[in-house]
């Protein structure tokens, strides 16, 4: 065989191991999907769907007999909600503003110590940011004004840190497209640096920043850890974020931490029918930030 | 000269909205600076309460229940480690082959084409997806594969097994333990009626001396160490070497492993496509037009040039891996009280998150501090794996800047 020959037999044999590779990523997504909904069936075969989309009562663990469970998933997506709520009030203005000041006013010597920092707190692995909101945020500031050891609060405060940076280098990489000669026109007609960030940077950028919320927004529902530790394991339907709080990702860690998970249970059927909520809701959410990416983008060529 | 009128700006209104500007400068970056403020009080609360128990006995002892003070985190550092090897073996050449296949090939007839786009949507929409979701698919299937293989239960041979030797452990009149090997590995229990060929824990083999009970005992040492009574029962256990397969995997190091690589996967892949695209084009060119088969011009040219890049992102995807606690939980349970690391690919472990988690959750108060201590251990590995990762990014951005 003449060498290229070889060398096109050995591509061809290199693509094929190339595509199987790709198709694992797919197959990840299918087998997600798949699961999640063949398992769900399971659980609704044995629940209303009726009393899980609308029942404000869910006691899966909470009493002897099974007979007892109320299947309602409000409490866990109330509890997500509050917890998620509270985060983004604290990352959104927090990474917004961080990145409006590293795109636009930031010193080189300052960015130089910022944008590390940020790195750190972004890799910071989420048991530990857990750990930070149930032993030091709780006790010292919430406990002496009134909240309960286990609450929403500390576990959201901990959850916006983890978001903020990822709001503001998504929210940076927005601002930094914006091209440099629209802050010129705004110096040319007499604008101060607050003219051309608050009337024109910000609002040209507006499509990435608002997808770079969807992003942090979807990340902080899905965050599990720190509820774990942070937010207790009492589902309540409430919006008060001084008391104790379960998340959806609450609840299935809980379930497989505490007991083994025994397939045909309905404690397991229903760790997929939270799960397929926690991701419908995050996979909708990352959809709809990438449309209005897409959609919303100003290009400028 | 008064007929022109020139429409004046009042300097008043000119310097307040220049205040403004100032104010709103000053503002954001009193906002900008509670980044580091945060991370400041994280660590130095962190470190204060965990520097205490920091000792070398923390590092190398384990966890005792009752006992804070004596505990230790070494089999959790192990298990980590273990995990986080298997995961970088599955999930590196995996996400490395997709990167590579959606910079370099990109393909000409329009099905593989779609199948592209479709990936590459799909690594977006992946990497958004919670950790534990990818914990609930490693358990259906890694820990259960479906339920279509007959779960391993306690105390009954898996049906499909790959690499367990099994012996019957028989006592010798020395009060010695000796093996026989295993035939038939239903039978639980075997009687031993006969000399029958045996061998040491060490391997050497020996044929068994058969005495009734009341006969006088060898007085050799030897002889009595290869004597047993008629009607001993020996029973069944199984040695497994490090690469024991069964299916499904259960809860082991790896299932935890290779669900932690579909966790790190989307990261891998994005960060090698990203290293890949940094390779200038005209380095491809100069492959192609030399005759290279696309393969070949990877090969030789991208891969070297991008596996700095490729390498960085690697590390950190592995960072992320070991501070991952969500799947394993799910994949493995909350397991602390293991007294060495995973000793075969089908053991469970302790890992480092999982310990810290549990230790923050203990009744015993003594534990949280214990977890802290275990927190900084963490943070050390990750900073160590970190500043690696930065100093290849340096070194392949002046290798980049230098052409």
């Amino acid at each position: 065989m003449r060498s290229s020959a070889v060398s096109k037999r050995n591509q061809a044999i290199v693509v094929a191991l190339l595509i199987f590779c790709a198709t694992i990523s797919v197959a990840t997504t299918l087998g997600i999907v798949t699961i999640l909904f063949k398992e769900s069936i399971g659980f609704f075969s044995r629940v209303n769907l009726s009393d899980f989309l609308l029942g404000t009562e869910w006691t899966i663990g909470r009493s002897k007999n099974p007979a007892d469970y109320q299947y309602g998933i409000w409490p866990l997506i109330s509890g997500t909600m509050r917890i998620t709520f509270i985060a983004m009030l604290i990352a959104i203005p927090l990474g917004l503003i961080t990145a409006v000041y590293l795109s636009e006013y930031a010193p080189r010597g300052v960015r130089a110590v910022l944008k590390p920092v940020l790195e750190i707190l972004a890799g910071m692995p989420t048991v530990v940011l857990g750990y930070f909101a149930v032993v030091v945020i709780t006790p010292t500031i919430l406990e002496p004004i009134g909240f309960k050891p286990y609450n929403a609060m500390a576990a959201g405060i901990a959850v916006g840190i983890l978001c903020l940076p990822l709001v503001s280098s998504l929210t940076e990489d927005a601002l930094q497209a914006v091209p440099n000669s629209l802050r010129e026109a705004a110096f040319g007609l007499g604008g101060t640096r607050f003219d051309s960030v608050v009337k024109i940077v910000v609002p040209a950028a507006m499509s990435g920043i608002v997808s770079a919320f969807l992003l942090a927004f979807a990340r902080a529902i899905g965050e599990t850890m720190i509820v774990a530790l942070a937010a207790g394991a009492i589902p309540t339907f409430t919006i008060d974020p001084r008391g104790p709080s379960q998340t959806m990702t609450g609840f299935i860690v809980e379930v497989f931490q505490s007991e083994d998970v025994i397939p045909g249970t309905i404690a397991y059927y229903s760790i997929y029918a939270v799960a397929f909520t926690l991701f419908l809701l995050t996979f909708i959410t990352t959809l709809f930030g990438q449309f209005i990416r897409r959609r919303y983008r100003e290009a400028y060529e | 000269m008064n007929d022109i009128q020139v429409p004046m700006v009042d300097p008043g209104r000119a310097k307040q909205r220049h205040t403004i500007s100032k104010l709103f400068r000053m503002a954001c970056m009193l906002v900008a600076v509670q980044a580091v403020v945060i991370l400041v009080i994280l660590l130095s609360t962190i470190f204060f309460r965990g520097i205490d128990h920091l000792s070398w006995s923390f590092i190398t002892g384990v966890h005792r229940d009752d006992n804070p003070d004596g505990s230790g985190l070494w089999p959790a550092i192990i298990g980590s480690i273990v995990i986080c090897a298997i995961c970088g073996l599955a999930a590196l050449p995996i996400g490395i082959g997709t990167a590579i296949f959606l910079e370099e090939f990109k393909p000409k007839h329009w099905l593989l084409r779609v199948f592209h786009n479709l990936v590459q949507l799909n690594i977006t929409n992946l990497a958004g997806v919670p950790s534990i979701v990818y914990g609930i698919l490693g358990v259906t299937t890694f820990v259960y594969m479906f339920g279509l293989i007959e779960s391993y239960e306690a105390n009954k041979a898996p049906s499909i097994e790959f690499g367990a030797r099994r012996y019957y452990q028989v006592r010798t009149a020395a009060k010695t333990f000796v093996w026989l090997p295993v035939e038939d590995k239903t039978i639980r229990l075997l009687e031993i009626n006969d000399p029958i060929e045996a061998m040491y824990p060490n391997g050497q083999s020996f044929m068994l001396n058969v005495i009734n009970r009341g006969d006088p005992k060898p007085d050799d040492a030897e002889l009595l160490g290869q004597t047993v009574y008629r009607g001993s029962k020996g029973s069944i256990f199984s040695k497994h070497p490090w690469y024991y397969l069964r299916l499904p995997f259960h809860k082991s190091v790896l299932s935890a492993g290779l669900t932690l690589a579909l966790v790190v996967l989307p990261i891998v892949i994005i960060s090698s496509q990203e290293a890949i695209r940094a390779v200038p084009d005209t380095m491809r060119d100069a492959g192609l037009g030399l005759g290279c088969t696309r393969w070949q011009m990877v090969r030789t040219i991208i891969l070297p040039a991008s596996i700095p890049g490729i390498m960085t992102g690697a590390i950190l995807a592995m960072s992320r891996a070991v501070g991952e606690a969500a799947p394993l939980l799910a994949v493995m349970g909350g397991i602390v009280s293991k007294r060495t690391g995973p000793e075969n690919l089908m053991d469970n472990a302790a890992a480092m998150p999982i310990t810290i988690y549990k230790w923050a959750r203990d009744d015993n108060p003594g534990f949280w501090e214990l977890s802290a201590s275990a927190i900084i251990v963490l943070l050390c590995l990750l900073l160590t794996m970190n500043s690696f990762a930065i100093l290849l990014r340096y070194w392949a951005e002046k290798k980049f800047t230098a052409n």
